[in-house]
């Protein structure tokens, strides 16, 4: 493949490094009190766990989360206070004595999302966590691309056919 | 953006109300035939730089799409339920329109399409009509079009389409590996795949850099002006004329009508928000099929109590909607579909109505995966997987570059109860209705899909898909549409159609009304090589006409 340092990538790489140089100075959410962001972050760590790879967590998608609430999005803020509410309610229903969803261990977690995975909340959160993880990394939760690497989108401005295996085998350009 | 040449109390040839695929064209052609046009665009006049590779803004923040939270749109399946607000008509909102976000597939209507009612005859419930031209009337303009923009594609290579006066100007784009797996499948099952024939340069053209196969192509903006839309081939033509001053952000709320009965300028709010009426001898609303008949309804006169060129109250009526299902294939190796445009392969072998089926319709399939990184993890797992945590994680991981997909383009009935109208009550950020849609599929409409749909997993299947499912969210009755269609229809009967055969308006002489709303039959999608070749048609018509007084 060509590699061609487009005007658009230096973009794209001076985005990334404002992130980096964001998270690591104590950065202030828009929106989101700390205790909000805590417990937004563990659901969304669960919906895309840190495990081989980074996930939610370390990309930092709750920074992506707090923008969209902030800005574009505020109109969604009403879902998140009542649903969180809500979700507090179930915890203490299932989990007797717990203090919030960020301390619970991750199998209480996991059970916890599972019983309200229907409520226009948990889809809420799960569409701000997806798009945060597989957006553009200058909103924040895409951190060093770590979405886009998870699928094996190797970013570029421009590509040269052959794109797949069987456009390249079509064309007698697999090595076997 | 052009420097301001008109007045407004100086009366211009022509105000063309919107600057999307066919009004492109029509301040195009119009301006170059020496006429003065301005053009009044609601949306803005972005450059080249601001199309950027941004999922979030494009696909979730409408950054080149009406507004729903600006523009909102109520909609109900039928007269008997009440309208909610609920998005269900999207459109390109930009110089440009939609022919910058489209696809691109750039598909002649065949000339069947043109005469389906004489050969398949009525269908109870819908109101299926033939067109007052045919395929023949429209090859030049066909012809036209697809030079004039820049059309990629193999002349000849469908077996199915209609006689052509000349081959494309440009070959295919080169094959993605989703074309090669349904070329194989397709002619292994006796079928007629074909390079699609696409609105992307696969070669410099007229100035123009060929595409460099980034990969956000379908509802992006093309930053490499690759992509043939209006904004890219046409725009900078009429802008060059010196006749044609292209106004964006401003915002059509009347077209206003003079005692005589005619047209004589429009009304519209301007990016500061002041109401500015301009003045013109003739306008042509190419606003698309539900903003035009949603503009003609809000400009009532005295001489037009219901609307705006509805003296037969047909305006907004026999709503069409884009309709067809996705079904994907999860394969052994990596296909790599987020490279290069969508669209490399497809076949018209199910597309004509064949009554052995019991219903009317059928459909064009054509090979593709149209999913973002964000918009597949969101809703491109098969959904008999988990959709979140740890083992979601990894299947996603694993499926993004494997899976390509066949989507299937059905037929839409006429149906008169399917309409355009203004809200009672919800109005958007400027003070005007809301415009209501209501929508429901004629059985047949669905009755295609299913039918369509076992042929997609049929390809899928014999091109050795590991896994083959179908984007349940694409099944079922439609409620969104990007294709708007049929609102204002094309015939000669006055008491029957909105405009006549040259886009016309029966009842005003100096107003014509040219893009999707007149389409008589939607085919099988893809209409906006129809939308254009008709536009291209109706310019050459109303600059003669004007010509000779008789506008």
């Amino acid at each position: 493949m060509q590699l061609i340092f487009t005007r658009r990538d230096w973009m794209l790489a001076a985005a990334c490094w404002a992130e980096a140089l964001r998270a690591q100075t104590t950065a202030k959410f828009a929106w989101f009190d700390p205790a909000t962001a805590a417990e937004i972050k563990a659901i969304a760590a669960q919906i895309i766990p840190d495990d081989d790879t980074p996930g939610a967590d370390r990309a930092g998608v709750i920074w992506f989360i707090d923008g969209a609430l902030a800005g574009y999005d505020r109109d969604k803020r009403e879902i998140y206070t009542r649903g969180l509410a809500e979700a507090q309610a179930k915890r203490t229903q299932l989990f007797p004595g717990s203090m919030s969803i960020a301390g619970l261990s991750g199998a209480q977690q996991i059970q916890l999302l599972k019983a309200i995975e229907q409520t226009e909340f948990f889809q809420e959160v799960r569409r701000h966590t997806i798009l945060g993880f597989f957006g553009h990394p200058k909103y924040g939760g895409n951190r060093d691309q770590a979405g886009w690497k998870l699928i094996g989108v190797q970013y570029s401005a421009r590509y040269e056919p052959p794109f797949g295996y069987y456009d390249a085998e079509a064309n007698g350009r697999n090595s076997k | 953006m052009s420097d301001a040449k008109y007045r407004p109390n100086e009366a211009v040839d022509f105000i063309v109300v919107g600057a999307g695929a066919a009004g492109g064209v029509v301040a195009k052609e119009l301006s170059a035939a020496g006429f003065s046009v301005v053009v009044l665009e609601q949306g803005p006049w972005h450059q080249t730089k601001d199309f950027m590779h941004d999922e979030v803004a494009v696909m979730y923040r409408s950054a080149f799409t009406n507004d729903f939270k600006k523009q909102p749109n109520t909609f109900r399946k039928t007269a008997a339920e009440p309208a909610k607000i609920q998005p269900a008509v999207e459109y390109g909102r930009m110089v440009g329109g939609g022919s910058v976000h489209y696809t691109s597939n750039y598909w002649r209507f065949h000339p069947e399409d043109f005469r389906e009612r004489s050969a398949f005859g009525a269908v109870p419930g819908a109101d299926l009509r033939d067109w007052p031209i045919t395929y023949d009337d429209l090859e030049p303009y066909y012809t036209k079009a697809e030079w004039d923009l820049g059309i990629s594609g193999l002349g000849g290579s469908n077996p199915f389409d209609g006689p052509r006066s000349k081959p494309y100007p440009l070959p295919p784009m080169p094959v993605k590996s989703s074309g090669v797996l349904f070329e194989r499948a397709a002619k292994k099952l006796g079928l007629h795949p074909f390079p699609a024939p696409m609105a992307v340069i696969s070669q410099p053209y007229r100035g123009r850099a060929a595409c460099s196969h980034c990969g956000f192509c379908e509802a992006f903006g093309c930053e490499m002006n690759a992509k043939s839309s209006t904004l890219a081939a046409l725009v900078p033509l009429a802008v060059k004329t010196g006749r044609c001053e292209i106004r964006p952000n401003s915002y059509v709320r009347k077209i206003e009508v003079g005692k005589n009965g005619r047209v004589q300028g429009a009304i519209y709010f301007d990016g500061q928000g002041r109401e500015i009426f301009q003045r013109a001898k003739a306008v042509v609303v190419s606003a698309n099929g539900a903003e035009t008949p949603r503009l003609l309804l809000m400009s009532k006169s005295k001489q037009f109590p219901h609307g705006l060129a509805n003296s037969n109250g047909n305006v907004g009526k026999y709503l069409m909607f884009d309709n067809g299902a996705m079904a994907m294939g999860y394969f052994e190796h990596p296909l790599n579909e987020y490279k290069s445009i969508v669209v490399t392969r497809v076949l018209h072998d199910y597309y004509r109505s064949d009554p052995k089926r019991g219903f009317y319709g059928g459909g064009g399939l054509d090979a593709r995966f149209d999913y973002y990184p964000a918009g597949f993890a969101l809703a491109g797992m098969p959904a008999d997987m988990p959709q979140w945590g740890g083992e979601w994680k990894r299947a996603v991981g694993q499926y993004y570059t494997h899976v390509g997909g066949v989507l299937a383009h059905a037929s839409s009935l006429s149906v008169e109860r399917n309409n355009i109208s203004l809200d009672d009550t919800v109005k958007d950020a400027w003070g005007l209705p809301a415009m209501r849609v209501t929508f429901k599929n004629h059985p047949d409409d669905l009755k295609a899909v299913d039918f369509l749909i076992e042929k997609q997993k049929e390809i899928l299947e014999t091109a050795g898909a590991k896994k083959v499912w179908v984007d349940l969210s694409t099944t079922g009755d439609v409620t969104y549409s990007r294709h708007l269609m049929g609102t204002c229809r094309m015939g000669d009967d006055p008491r029957t159609s909105v405009v006549d055969q040259w886009n016309r308006a029966h009842d005003v002489r100096n107003l014509f009304l040219v893009d999707g709303s007149s389409l008589v039959t939607c085919a099988r999608q893809q209409p906006t090589a129809t939308i254009q070749a008709l536009a291209y048609r109706a310019a050459d018509y109303i600059g003669q006409a004007a010509r000779r007084g008789e506008i």
